[in-house]
């Protein structure tokens, strides 16, 4: 068994799959892992793979060109997963892809195809939820910053999506995590800013927001909850707890100029 | 009535959101609109909730009224004239930047402004409207809009705002012309069906010119063909044109039924769904209304008659049922010692959306014999529990309309069966990993010509069995269309469809 160790990114996992699949080694003798998360086992053997950006093009044309947009989108969601099996899976699936071709996303009843199916989906509804839950703060200079947790590496999935509906604003979401932003500064284009550079926004993140429009944002949001219909349990089963804490309305005004 | 001329913006805020969050609907699906340079905001067909508040409702828009000052009187309505409660106005200007520095941080996607009657329906549209335009022209915003048409307001007044905003909506409220008279005096039926006719037939006009498929029944809505009124019977539905359901045996009636195509309602898109950003339409994402749920004795037969109507008739995007809460005293209202009918109006919900998505009529529902819904079970079990005849239906051969009327599974699944059987004949454990809820389906189901083993096929029996999950579903009540858009398929999305 050869096992391709790729960089934890998805031109790292998609260069992985160009080397595995170029290697002709037939598939049953591939594997694909992640480096750093791989159990050196018996019986195998190691090859390092370098995130190459012509491979991993090479290897989304092909995607979407044989098989689908809608399968390219599952395996770009799978590489952001943090599961330590996500290359392999997304190898695996791809068999099945370039096999069947663009029916393949329909036949969820083999286990690969589920497999990349459900990882994918798992991805989406993180980015969707924080789509909805992420909460801008306003900082000197009119910047928006927007701190977040996520299982999942969403950010490169959140930010088309801000940039679309602000393109005036600057503004900027930080994975505390992963200690990596997404920075906007005006127009549809972005970009990453990680390691040391994000130091300062660390201090920022997990503060309450204090500013003019969070406080009537909390006035509104206890205003519009009808009291004859008060219902926790159904609350919190679309707004799970652990998103709250970074949610402006959930903050609590407290000390200082709190609310009379 | 008390004015208060000097409060800050907190206070009206919370003055105007407390009265404005009795209407139920805070949707912003059904209009796809890029954003834009030098503006903020844009939207998304399918919709996004942003929070959600103490009572579990989904809140995706600034949901505020432009004054709770009102001319009216309205029995049920907290801000009837004949309260004694502190009345407020907001400035276009506040209103214009709450909704901007609320979209900043991702607080809401958009606006629904409502407002009291502030002495004419003239002068309230007006501000209304000048509201709108100062939002959309001074502050840019492209965000999503839901804006209510001020019955008895000029029809030019309408018609302009409806180009600034994405959603419009009038409130039927209460079912029939008797119950309106009798709660709401100042309303009838006419004025509150004139606005939505107006606005139903510059939808149609629209779509025309922009060469969109029209619905069916639309060309006849052109040409005024539909009148507002049928002869108003003891009992039954007085919109016009409901049609009597009388024909029983389903599977050739739902295939040769047209229309039920996955993830479109089958009353036919009245809305533009995705639009350019560069020019203004004529409330693209569609209108909708509000029914208030046991204020009067109608029954819920009489309540899905009336929103099938609304649908075939006035072409609305979607009805949505408002349990009565008893806000003021009065001696016309009923008591409701149990708090407000909310199982009622999950049960209304639930049956909404199988009209819109899965073919059922009214008819097939309730009739006027069993006019009220099952509390202990969705109105798709207890249909199938009722025409056990039908069932087992096989998995791999069913047409996709059959699909759909098997308890467990739902509009993605049955898209899901569809096209994994293609590939090879489905088992029952395949079922579950599309997402079928087996629990519920295995009573209704074979695969390649077997049943399940050891499952009941006595009515008795699986009714017991349905029962039993369901009662601890129903403690929660969360799955009904009022608390989260995830109304996938208010507007066929694409990705979520194919997922
Ligand atoms: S018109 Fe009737 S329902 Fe509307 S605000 Fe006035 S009293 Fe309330």
């Amino acid at each position: 068994m050869m096992v391709f160790l790729c960089e934890n990114s998805p031109e790292g996992i998609f260069s992985g799959v160009y080397d595995a699949w170029m290697s002709r080694l037939g598939h049953k003798n591939v594997s694909l892992a992640v480096q750093g998360e791989y159990n050196y086992t018996l019986f195998s053997q190691c090859r390092e793979v370098e995130a190459c950006s012509w491979k991993a093009e090479k290897v989304v044309k092909a995607v979407r060109e044989k098989i689908s947009e809608l399968a390219y989108s599952w395996i770009y969601r799978c590489a952001l997963s943090p599961e330590p099996g996500r290359a392999d899976v997304i190898y695996r699936f791809l068999i099945y892809g370039f096999h069947i071709g663009s029916g393949v996303t329909g036949y969820l009843q083999i286990p690969e195809v589920h497999g990349a199916f459900a990882m994918n989906r798992a991805v989406a509804d993180e980015a969707h939820l924080l789509m909805e839950f992420v909460r801008f703060e306003e900082l000197a200079g009119g910047i928006l910053f927007a701190p977040i947790n996520p299982k999942n590496d969403v950010t490169a999935l959140l930010m088309p999506h801000f940039c679309d509906r602000m393109p005036e604003e600057r503004f900027i979401i930080y994975d505390e995590k992963r200690k990596r932003a997404g920075v906007h500064t005006g127009g549809r284009e972005w970009y990453f800013v990680s390691g040391e550079e994000t130091r300062p926004l660390s201090e920022l993140a997990g503060k309450t927001d204090r500013g003019e429009y969070a406080v009537l944002w909390r006035a509104f949001f206890s205003s519009i909850a009808v009291p004859e219909r008060k219902n926790p349990v159904c609350q919190r089963s679309h707004l799970p707890l652990h998103f709250r804490s970074r949610m402006t309305e959930f903050q609590q005004q407290a000390d200082g100029k709190s609310g009379k | 009535m008390l004015i208060q001329e000097n409060l800050s913006t907190e206070e009206k805020l919370k003055i105007l959101t407390g009265a404005a969050r009795y209407d139920v609907a805070c949707t912003s699906s059904g209009v796809g609109r890029s954003g834009k340079e030098g503006s903020l905001g844009n939207s998304r067909p399918d919709g996004i909730c942003h929070s959600f508040a103490a009572d579990g409702r989904c809140i995706s828009l600034l949901k505020i009224l432009f004054t709770n000052q009102c001319i009216y009187d309205c029995r049920y309505c907290i801000n009837r004239r004949s309260n004694d409660t502190v009345r407020t106005a907001f400035t276009p200007d506040e209103i214009c930047r709450l909704t901007i520095e609320f979209y900043r941080r991702n607080y809401i996607e958009g606006l629904f402004l409502s407002s009291g009657v502030l002495d004419t329906p003239d002068y309230t549209m007006e501000q209304l409207y000048r509201t709108l335009y100062l939002l959309r022209n001074k502050y840019c915003f492209n965000g999503y809009i839901h804006v209510k048409a001020i019955p008895g307001a000029d029809p030019a007044l309408i018609e302009m705002t409806g180009f600034l905003a994405d959603r419009m909506s009038v409130n039927l409220e209460l079912p029939t012309a008797d119950g309106l008279k009798r709660l709401a005096p100042g309303k009838t039926r006419e004025k509150i069906l004139t606005p939505m006719r107006q606005i139903q037939l510059g939808i149609v006009r629209q779509m025309e010119k922009e060469g969109r498929q029209l619905p069916p029944g639309a060309s006849s809505v052109l040409k005024e063909g539909i009148p507002f009124f049928s002869q108003e019977k003891e009992g039954r539905a007085s919109l016009p044109g409901v049609r009597g359901n009388t024909r029983k045996n389903f599977p050739e009636r739902a295939v040769s039924r047209q229309g039920v195509i996955p993830g479109k309602s089958v009353y036919g898109g009245f809305g533009m769904g995705r639009i350019s950003n560069r020019r203004s339409y004529f409330v693209p994402a569609g209108q909708s209304t509000q029914l208030i749920v046991g204020a009067t004795s109608e029954s819920d037969y009489h309540m899905m008659r009336v929103a099938e109507a609304l649908y075939q008739n006035f072409g609305l995007k979607r009805v949505f049922y408002s349990a009565f809460i008893r806000v003021n005293d009065d001696s016309l209202l009923p008591e409701l010692p149990g708090g407000p009918p909310l199982l009622r109006e999950h049960r209304l919900y639930q049956a909404d959306w199988l009209m819109r998505y899965y073919g059922f009529q009214a008819g097939e529902l309730l009739d006027e014999r069993r006019p009220n819904f099952n509390i202990y079970l969705d109105p798709k079990c207890d249909w199938a529990l009722r025409n056990l005849a039908l069932f087992p239906v096989e998995i791999n051969r069913a047409p996709y309309e059959v699909l759909l009327r098997v308890p467990g599974i739902g509009v993605k699944s049955a898209m899901r069966i569809v096209s994994a059987r293609r590939q090879t004949a489905l088992r029952f454990e395949d079922l579950k990993k599309i997402g079928v809820v087996l629990k519920r389906a295995v009573y209704f189901i074979m695969c390649s010509g077997r049943m399940m083993e050891s499952v009941p096929i006595d009515e008795d029996a699986i009714a017991d069995r349905l029962i039993g999950a369901e009662r601890k579903k129903n403690l929660e009540l969360g799955g009904s269309g009022l608390y989260r858009q995830l109304s996938l398929f208010d507007d066929f999305h694409l990705e979520a469809v194919k997922k």
